[in-house]
């Protein structure tokens, strides 16, 4: 292009070329068709002319060629101002050029830059504590502290690799997205467990509500969806200070104006909202936001991480996905994000849940918004949800149903109560209501940090936040189904225990029926012993892996439960060594249950029979 | 009662009269020595004749409750029902356990008024555990609190069905229930005066009164009240509504107005508790200034009588300055004018308790003194907190104070050891690093291992009954509460500038070197400058345990050299192996074998020399 404007340039000019002979008088040797033009000769005319006469009112440069003759070149005041004019464009287009190089390559080396310090920051870290730790070898917590460090450090080294090499697939058009099924909830489950922790550690108060959903199960790439939004909190988390507030909404919408798959019904859009009250953006940034290399600068986030790809990851895909990206920001106030992006809905193959329609779910909750929001999900399911805000007034409400006999189908306990602590709750309900009574704990917390004690004392299952429909009726149907008219069967998960034999050893007949009576109910095979001599016997005389558990009284006439257990283990064959040995007895001495471990038992199962904690055994051992 | 039942509460009190022998005043220290031999002795025979008595009679009717005869479940109550007997509480865990197999029983049978009549107990049961408790956070208390107010939750849900209920008694449970609910801490002052309100409302009902007329309504009337009333307490630290004071202005002039009128109508002096509760009041309700009510406290505790021991002028010597400190602590400014006051009210105080018959068996005196510790003011010139801290050791838990001069003084002799060998081997502690001369740094080193050694176990003064008044081996639920000792000791030495550096030992010496077991997990030796020292007494701690004092309620007994072997087992695991290591050598060994021995025998001197009784965890060389 700038070379055809060169010679348009070049092309309105006019060329002459001019002899000086011996009797010093200028002659026209040559003239070309445009010097004829601008003189308004033809060409013999000019020829014959005094060239200092035909430059009158044209502008000419002379070049010499030699010693007798030059070259005029000449041009007209209106080509000049054009041509003069087209410079200055063109300067302007190379300044601009100019300009855009220049702060490509200042992004670029800020990058290089922060990149050299981010990348030496955990590098530094990963050397310094592999030092530390080779210098302590000796002292095993110390290294464990190294390696631990070491690992986070590696851990966010990769993540910087790993935004680099996706900034350089999306550049060189490398990166594609699939198209797999996959749940909503699951994704946003994933989410909260990646994004709650980091939140955490700033002390910041971190909600994510679940807003209208029409499908759950959808068609995408999860992963790359899952980036886009973890990019997005991560962002507000980073961006915002120490108990700050960030508020992430999901939901979803049906159609969309001027949307590509307008027509198509299978489609909804899934729209994002995250909103923090952190440090902002000025008007500048935001308008290079999803530039890469960029980063907000500011001297009290200084110390913050990361590439600056993040936001140009996020906005690439977004493109790709054909969704949507709006931010609003304002420095010192905070930042809003919202998202939308079109996915399809996944084949409707949903299995039919079995819930009770009509029969009450107890709602222990204290929050307003959840507890509509799960009495909302029951009503949508058939069911019919009574709200109660805090623990004395639930086992009020309960001891009264029971004693009526009008007890709900099951109890949604929540994260969190203003009286009593939850596993608390859950304790006491579990002894009044009875080992049929389905618990369930409706929770924002970290479900493996708290099971072993919540499946102690009586917790049937656990529903995560965000709450979302579809898991929670699962585990209604799981646990109370269409089966809650015989409350006789067991309330827990539910497992096929007719494949599992226990053996159980106990001198005295009646607790002996009582508990084979409830092993039986659930449909689990028991065999009896009635002494400690009689379990070796049994247990020697079974196939190898024959038994499942084993529960153990102590105290038996011929011989004791220690022995039993002690000579049990003993034996050579693989199944001696890893049966779950329980044993059952009122003993709950710290001796006695240091005893029952040296002979080798593995739990402790307090007397009189619990039953509850003698089926929360079997659901947890043999699951 | 059966028999076994019977022999299990005569040991029980047995105890109390075998540990409250005053020593002969002509006794000479060997003779006080095998005095406390003997006295050990018994103390074990008690405890294993204890063990038997309920390995043989009681777990195995517990084990075949579900076919119990009545008769033995009425001896059953009745045994439960000596085991706490009013305010004489004898072993409240077992209490606990005996009604929790009543009440599964009854839970079983749908015997209604059983399971009213076992909840009310089995709340009964846990308001006592959750008395040894007074001083710690809600946080950690929570548990047990819910417990006990669960119980009676559900008790007096019943109360719907009050006309349908025959028996009084069940009903006066029911009642007693509902009211028993205000008991304890709350997460907010609000909710526990909720609570007592709703209960005054049914109580003053007269159709509930006409129903059962037999029932004591105006104990029951005057208890409410005088719950609502203790809320005040409570009134600085939440949020309260005018309603609240209200409520509670109304109990107090209830329970203390009118006391106060009535003796002045007789011209008699009014109870000290009743004036201050009534000053209190008028304090917190905006009719009094904190200065002119500072002032009002001091003229009645200067009031007191120290020469009376009765209950009335315990709670004006002691009492009354613990709840003028803690107003102290709230205002500091005005504490500047008030140091002379409290110096001389500490030493006032401490000439009280010296006077005090019997002091070291008076549980009320105990536990005024405790209330004391937790609003403990130092200042310059008076008691170090640390100090008070031993003296109430010495005096009340004698056994806790022997184990922790033992401790200090083993501890002592290894740091020694490593000082001269590594004599920066303490620098993560700051105030050691900044110590330039070696000398005198190493000497420091040694005295600050000996007060750690007496101090961390500082927390025990809480649970005092648990460690030194249990006659049996504790059951798993004991052992659980006994870790919070390590909290209860870091709350209390974090508070006062002169014990701060020995709160990371009280804490984190049960906690295992490499993280993965012990206790409290609130301690993190990686991020602890103390941590040397804490591994150093949490070894120490740990030997000592093992050979003698934890035996009694544990039943694990080593000697030194199988202790030390099996220590050295669990190297890098539950011990440093930088400590370890040295106790592979028998050069190093040996001295601190010695200083166990001759640790505990200087602590029985102290003792002897204040004549003084040990109680019950009582360790002999």
């Amino acid at each position: 292009m700038e070379n055809m404007e060169n010679n348009s340039i070049k092309d309105n000019k006019g060329y002459i070329v001019v002899e000086q002979n011996s009797r010093n008088q200028l002659i026209i040797l040559y003239a070309d068709d445009r010097a004829c033009a601008m003189t308004g000769l033809t060409n013999e005319e000019l020829l014959a002319t005094d060239p200092t006469r035909v430059i009158n009112g044209l502008e000419m440069v002379p070049v010499r060629l030699d010693d007798d003759h030059e070259l005029w070149i000449l041009d007209t005041a209106q080509n000049r101002m054009q041509r003069i004019s087209k410079l200055e464009q063109m300067n302007i287009a190379l300044e601009d050029a100019l300009k855009a190089a220049e702060a490509a390559n200042q992004a670029k080396s800020s990058f290089l830059s922060n990149m050299s310090h981010d990348i030496r920051t955990p590098m530094n870290a990963i050397v310094g504590m592999t030092s530390i730790g080779l210098s302590h070898i000796d002292e095993k917590s110390r290294v464990q502290d190294c390696l631990q460090k070491i690992q986070t450090a590696s851990t966010h080294l990769m993540s910087l690799v790993n935004d680099v090499l996706d900034m350089s697939r999306i550049d060189s058009g490398r990166i594609t997205l699939s198209e797999e099924e996959f749940s909503l909830a699951d994704m946003v489950h994933d989410i909260t467990i990646i994004i709650r922790p980091q939140a955490a550690q700033k002390n910041q108060s971190f909600h994510m509500e679940i807003g209208q959903i029409y499908e759950e199960q959808l068609l995408g790439d999860p992963l790359r969806l899952r980036q886009i939004l973890v990019n997005i909190i991560g962002n507000a988390i980073k961006y915002t200070q120490t108990e700050g507030n960030i508020h992430v909404k999901i939901s979803q919408h049906l159609e969309e104006t001027g949307s590509p798959r307008e027509s198509e019904t299978d489609t909804v859009w899934l729209d994002f909202l995250c909103k923090d009250n952190g440090i902002g953006m000025s008007e500048e940034f935001l308008t290079k936001i999803f530039l890469p290399f960029e980063r907000v600068s500011n001297t009290t986030i200084s110390k913050i991480e990361g590439t600056g790809l993040g936001m140009a990851i996020v906005k690439n895909i977004l493109d790709r996905m054909n969704g949507k990206i709006e931010v609003e920001s304002k420095e010192g106030k905070g930042s809003v994000f919202r998202v939308s992006i079109p996915i399809h809905i996944a084949s409707q193959d949903q299995k039919t849940l079995a819930l009770p329609k009509g029969e009450t779910v107890l709602i222990v909750e204290e929050k307003d918004d959840r507890a509509e929001q799960i009495a909302g999900f029951l009503q949508e399911g058939g069911l019919e949800p009574i709200r109660i805000k805090s623990g004395l007034d639930a086992v009020t409400w309960l001891t009264e149903a029971q004693y009526e006999d009008r007890m709900p189908c099951a109890m949604l306990l929540g994260q969190e109560l203003p009286d009593i602590p939850i596993l608390e709750m859950a304790a006491h309900v579990r002894q009044l209501a009875g080992q049929d009574f389905p618990i369930i704990l409706v929770s924002e917390g970290d479900w493996a940090q708290i099971e072993y004690r919540a499946e102690r004392v009586g917790v049937n299952a656990f529903v995560p936040c965000p709450l979302f429909k579809s898991r929670l009726f699962a585990i209604l149907s799981d646990l109370i189904g269409n089966g809650h008219s015989d409350k006789k069967t067991h309330a827990g998960k539910k497992i096929d225990y007719s494949k599992y034999r226990v053996l159980l050893v106990e001198d005295n007949e009646l607790n002996r029926e009582i508990a084979i009576e409830l092993l039986s109910l659930i449909g689990i095979q028991v065999e009896e012993a009635e002494n400690g001599a009689r379990a070796v016997e049994i247990f020697k005389a079974s196939p190898e892996q024959y038994f499942d558990l084993i529960f153990m009284d102590i105290q038996m006439p011929v011989m004791n439960g220690y022995e039993a257990t002690r000579q049990i283990r003993s034996m050579s064959r693989q199944d001696a060594k890893d049966i779950w040995i329980v044993a059952m007895t009122a003993n709950a001495f710290v001796e006695d249950i240091r005893l029952s471990r040296e002979a080798g038992m593995n739990e402790h199962l307090s007397k009189p029979v619990d039953v509850e904690r003698l089926q929360e055994i079997l659901r947890t051992r043999l699951k | 009662m059966q028999p076994y039942q019977e022999e299990y509460i005569a040991n029980l009190k047995g105890i109390s009269v075998l540990t409250a022998r005053k020593k002969s005043e002509t006794q000479s220290f060997e003779e006080y020595l095998h005095d406390l031999s003997l006295t050990k002795q018994r103390v074990e025979q008690i405890v294993e004749r204890n063990m038997e008595l309920l390995r043989n009679h009681l777990f195995p009717l517990l084990d075949h409750m579900f076919e119990a005869k009545e008769t033995e479940l009425e001896e059953l109550q009745e045994f439960a029902a000596n085991l706490i007997d009013g305010r004489n509480e004898l072993d409240a865990e077992l209490f606990c356990q005996v009604h929790q197999a009543l009440l599964s029983r009854a839970r079983l049978a749908k015997d209604r008024n059983g399971i009213i009549r076992e909840l009310y107990w089995l709340g009964i049961g846990h308001h006592n555990i959750c008395n040894k408790m007074i001083g710690l956070d809600l946080s950690e208390t929570e548990k047990y609190m819910s417990k006990m107010r669960l119980c009676f939750a559900e008790a007096a849900a019943y109360l719907k069905y009050y006309d349908e209920i025959e028996d009084s008694e069940t009903k006066g449970y029911i009642l007693r229930s509902r009211a028993n609910m205000a008991l304890g801490q709350f997460r907010s002052s609000g909710e526990k005066i909720r609570l007592g309100k709703l209960t005054l409302q049914i109580l003053q009902d007269k159709d509930y009164q006409a129903k059962t007329p037999e029932l004591p309504w105006e104990r029951y009337i005057y208890m409410t009240h005088q719950q609502i009333a203790s809320s005040m307490s409570h009134s600085r630290n939440n949020n309260m509504t005018s309603q609240d004071i209200a409520d509670i202005m109304d109990s107090v002039y209830i329970v203390y107005g009118k006391q106060i009128q009535e003796a002045e109508e007789q011209n008699k002096k009014p109870s000290v508790r009743s004036t201050f509760s009534y000053y209190a009041i008028e304090y917190h309700c905006g009719l009094d200034t904190i200065d002119s009510f500072l002032t009002r406290m001091e003229n009645l505790m200067d009031a007191a009588d120290p020469a009376d021991f009765s209950m009335e002028s315990m709670y004006g010597l002691i009492s009354l300055p613990a709840f003028y400190c803690q107003y102290l602590r709230e205002y500091p400014e005005r504490m500047q004018d008030r140091k002379k006051y409290i110096e001389s009210l500490y030493q006032r105080i401490w000439d009280y308790v010296i006077a005090f018959p019997d002091a070291n068996v008076n549980e009320q005196l105990f536990f005024h003194l405790s209330q004391l510790a937790s609003t403990f003011l130092e200042t310059e010139n008076s008691l170090s907190y640390g100090t008070f801290l031993k003296k109430m050791m010495i005096r009340f838990a004698s056994s806790i104070y022997v184990h922790s001069y033992v401790v200090g003084k083993a501890a002592k002799t290894l740091a020694e050891i490593i000082m001269n060998e590594e004599p920066t081997f303490f620098d993560d502690i700051d105030f050691i690093q900044k110590i330039q001369d070696a000398e005198k740094k190493k000497q420091d080193v040694l005295d600050y291992t000996m007060e750690c050694g007496l101090l961390h176990d500082a927390g025990k003064i809480n649970f005092v009954s648990l460690y030194t008044r249990t006659v049996r081996h504790w059951f798993d639920q004991e052992y659980e509460m006994a870790h919070l000792h390590t909290v209860m000791g870091k709350i209390r030495l974090k508070e006062h500038a002169s014990t701060e550096r020995y709160a990371d030992i009280a804490l984190g010496h049960h906690s295992w070197y490499d993280g993965s077991r012990g206790y409290p997990s609130s301690f993190k030796r990686l991020e602890s400058p103390y941590r040397q020292m804490v591994d150093l007494i949490g070894l120490i701690d740990w030997l000592e345990n093992v050979t003698h004092s934890s035996q009694l309620y544990t039943g694990v007994r080593k000697t030194f050299d199988e202790a030390v072997q099996d220590a050295i087992a669990l190297e890098g695991k539950r011990f440093s192996p930088l400590l370890t290591a040295r106790l592979r050598d028998k050069k190093i060994t040996d001295p601190i074998r010695s200083a166990f021995v001759k640790g505990r025998k200087e602590a029985y001197q102290q003792l002897y020399e204040l004549k003084y009784q040990i109680n019950v965890n009582i360790v002999s060389n």
